[in-house]
């Protein structure tokens, strides 16, 4: 084939040009999805009758029920009260929605309204300056009602970042027909559910189910044995934040002595090292468990069809038991607000975006219709509406008769690889059988260098 | 077509596409990787400051876990050698002999696990050696076994095991492959030759298979050093490390440096470490197995 260099070279640039409009038109692709939203309002925001599309990330995907359920009927009630607002809403599941938010965090992605997770996760986002400051006297009052102290994992260096969306503390949800049909008695101290968790064992039910894969509900469980034995909610705090010492202060080293007794006696369930959240729940909730360490965010539990009826009139909640000679009461509660929303700094409608935020956050709006849904409890002020179901009662209860409150998971109150390296110092106890005076060590450890 | 390749022109427009390219995919990543690696940055456009060789020096140094993990990606490759290819090389031969239909159908059934995706087979294994309900107890428990019973991924003793069994059986059909493709190429009057000359089963293997597949085997080495070390989804999707740390390799370590806990320069300079193990491995394995070219 013979082929004059002028032809030659016009064909090869043709490839050329064909070639880098290809490599462009990804990019020409990226700047209509980014425009997309802005090109509908021009650059105006404020004005009530522009159109704007709100972009809303959120961890709820399933839309059809629990909390997603609830989101979404706040939108839907913003969206009939803002017709010109159109809120593109992007989910996913727990772990990708990490991820993703810090890959947006990254490329400082212009998100309007975002979910957080307060303490260690959220204070990444504000070092990057990625999501807001908010003024914490526009939200006292009844318009909000939030509860008391619960902005302490979303407040850093005495600044607001966000607002909590519900109220999270930790029981233990136990399976009472289980424990009816065995001839188990209710354990109230920690001696008595270990004992329980002998006699479960022996007669070949598991006793607790424990998402040891996450490892993060071990350091909740050490938590709560901190304060039942000292009565001290900020002791482990304090520790984490080096006021104190984990491997000098001997309540330290009876908790882990104690927590070294529940994995000796075989307390959580046979796997539970490889168990995640949802193995650990499936367990529980198909009556192979008779017990779940987990937090009051899974009060949709009574009335989730999708799960047997048996279990779900047999679910009941339980306070975590007193220690035999601790100083601290079962009303001490290991309770804070993980889960919120925070305003995105690289939001191209500021001012629309926080208007949808303030209503969202409004007392009649999240917080009453997840109560009322069954889905959390809120960390605003509720009233009951009377169609509780009794594992909501019983929850409320666990709150309302709370003498004292943690405020914060100690995991949540250090840096992020303070939450990696004590969880794996959790890990290696559990898994790798090291002894209290490890663990504390490990923990201290990752306290200095966090 | 001979002027096309001796314009200059010519020549950077059919090669510039795929150094734009590798440029943007390869090169520009490592270099971000080692400017962040000398950086205390939390993740990329957060603030940060030049600690220069902190994070090496606390890495190699410090970090028991990342020799932890250095060390199953090792021995990792080492049970990938020294079990896994010696079984594919056996079953090779034997499919080689087999001939015929049942040949085809061997090939496929043991090439099975390659093609199910890694999340399937993870899955699979995580339910396969659960020990509540895992069939792999309950066979134990059918044969009289039921002392040998075990929380497989569960438990710290044996979580490192169960993981290279599985990796060895899911990569199993692959390194097959590379040495049945290698059989066939070896002509058979070799076999008939070395025959008449009164060599038989395993003597016949040892001296002419395995020596004239030794191309492939330097290839097969160095593949499982690779394979070994960056190996990530199997272990990430069922002990994503744990427990404890028995199960650390260096890829699932370096992801959550870098995602969970928010230690961006640290996961980065991990993963500069981990470019140099992976060149080294090459390396070594290039020139431990370096053998003259076999003529036949």
């Amino acid at each position: 084939m013979v082929m004059n260099s002028k032809s030659t070279r016009n064909i090869l640039l043709v490839t050329a040009l064909a070639a880098v409009s290809v490599l462009s038109a990804c990019g020409g692709g990226n700047d209509k999805n980014n425009n997309a939203g802005s090109s509908t309002n021009g650059g105006t925001t404020g004005s009530a009758d522009k159109e704007v599309t709100l972009r809303l990330f959120s961890n709820l995907p399933d839309r059809k029920s629990g909390q997603g359920l609830a989101e979404q009927m706040v939108i839907d009630n913003y969206i009939k009260a803002n017709p010109n607002v159109k809120i593109d809403i992007e989910t996913l599941a727990e772990e990708p929605f990490k991820n993703k938010l810090k890959a947006y965090m990254a490329s400082n992605e212009s998100l309007d309204v975002t979910m957080v997770h307060g303490g260690a996760e959220l204070n990444t986002l504000v070092q990057a300056g990625y999501v807001k400051e908010l003024n914490p006297a526009e939200y006292e009052g009844d318009t909000y009602k939030f509860l008391p102290g619960v902005y302490k994992s979303f407040t850093f260096n005495d600044k607001l970042y966000g607002l909590p969306r519900n109220s999270d503390y930790e029981v233990i949800y136990y399976n009472k027909k289980l424990f009816d049909d065995n001839g188990i008695k209710i354990p109230t101290t920690y001696a008595e559910l270990l004992e329980a968790g002998k006699q479960f064992r022996a007669k070949g039910i598991e006793p607790m189910s424990m998402n040891g894969k996450d490892l993060w509900s071990f350091a909740a469980f050490f938590q709560d044995l901190v304060v039942r034995l000292t009565g001290d909610q900020n002791l482990m705090l304090d520790a984490v934040a080096k006021k104190k010492n984990f491997t000098e202060d001997e309540n330290f080293l009876a908790a882990a002595k104690l927590l070294a007794e529940a994995r000796d006696t075989k307390l959580f369930q046979e796997s539970f090292m490889t168990a995640d959240y949802g193995a650990s729940q499936n367990l529980f909730t198909q009556g192979r468990a008779a017990m779940w360490y987990m937090g009051s965010w899974e009060a949709g539990m009574a009335t989730n069809d999708k799960l047997p009826e048996d279990f779900r009139n047999n679910v009941n909640v339980l306070k975590f038991p007193v220690v035999e000679g601790g100083k601290g009461k079962d009303t001490d509660l290991l309770a804070w607000n993980g889960g919120g929303y925070s305003l995105v700094s690289s939001s191209k409608h500021p001012e629309e975006a926080k208007k949808f935020f303030d209503y969202m956050m409004s007392a009649d709006q999240w917080a009453k219709i997840v109560w009322d849904t069954g889905a959390a409890v809120p960390a605003q002020k509720y009233e009951l509406s009377g169609k509780e179901s009794e594992l909501q009662k019983q929850l409320t209860e666990v709150l309302t008769g709370a003498t004292s409150t943690a405020g914060s998971i100690a995991l949540d109150s250090g840096t992020p690889k303070f939450k990696d390296d004590a969880q794996n110092a959790f890990g290696k106890f559990f898994a790798g059988g090291s002894t209290p005076q490890q663990l504390l060590a490990d923990l201290q450890k990752a306290a200095e260098t966090q | 077509m001979q002027k096309v390749f001796n314009n200059k022109m010519a020549i950077f427009l059919f090669v510039f596409p795929g150094i734009l390219l590798f440029s943007l995919t390869f090169l520009v990543p490592i270099v971000l990787s080692a400017y962040y690696s000398f950086r205390d940055t939390l993740s990329p456009g957060t603030p940060s400051a030049f600690i220069g060789f902190a994070n090496y020096t606390e890495l190699l140094f410090h970090d028991s876990r990342f020799w932890l993990a250095l060390r199953n990606a090792v021995l990792l490759g080492l049970g990938f050698i020294l079990i896994q290819h010696p079984i594919a090389i056996f079953f090779a031969i034997m499919l080689d002999r087999l001939g015929g239909k049942a040949e085809k159908w061997f090939r496929t059934i043991f090439f099975i696990p390659c093609v199910i995706s890694v999340v399937v087979i993870s899955k699979m294994w995580l339910s396969l050696l659960d020990p509540t309900f895992g069939a792999f107890n309950k066979m134990l428990d059918s044969l009289g076994l039921g002392f040998l019973k075990h929380a497989w991924l569960g438990d710290s003793s044996t979580a490192l095991i169960s993981m290279l069994f599985i990796l060895i059986w899911a990569g199993f059909g692959w390194g097959l492959l590379f040495y049945y493709a290698g059989l066939k190429g070896i002509p058979d009057d070799l076999y008939e030759a070395a025959s008449l000359d009164g060599a038989s089963g395993f003597r016949l293997h040892w001296r002419i298979t395995v020596p004239l597949l030794s191309p492939v085997i330097t290839v097969q080495i160095t593949l499982a050093m690779i394979t070994a070390l960056k190996q990530m989804e199997t272990v990430f999707l069922t002990t994503n490390g744990g427990p404890g740390d028995s199960t650390q390799f260096l890829a699932v370590y370096l992801y959550n440096k870098a995602f969970s806990a928010s230690q961006y320069g640290y996961a980065n300079a991990i993963s500069i470490l981990f470019i140099i193990v992976c060149l080294l491995a090459t390396y070594l394995s290039n020139k431990l197995t370096r053998s003259d070219a076999t003529e036949f």
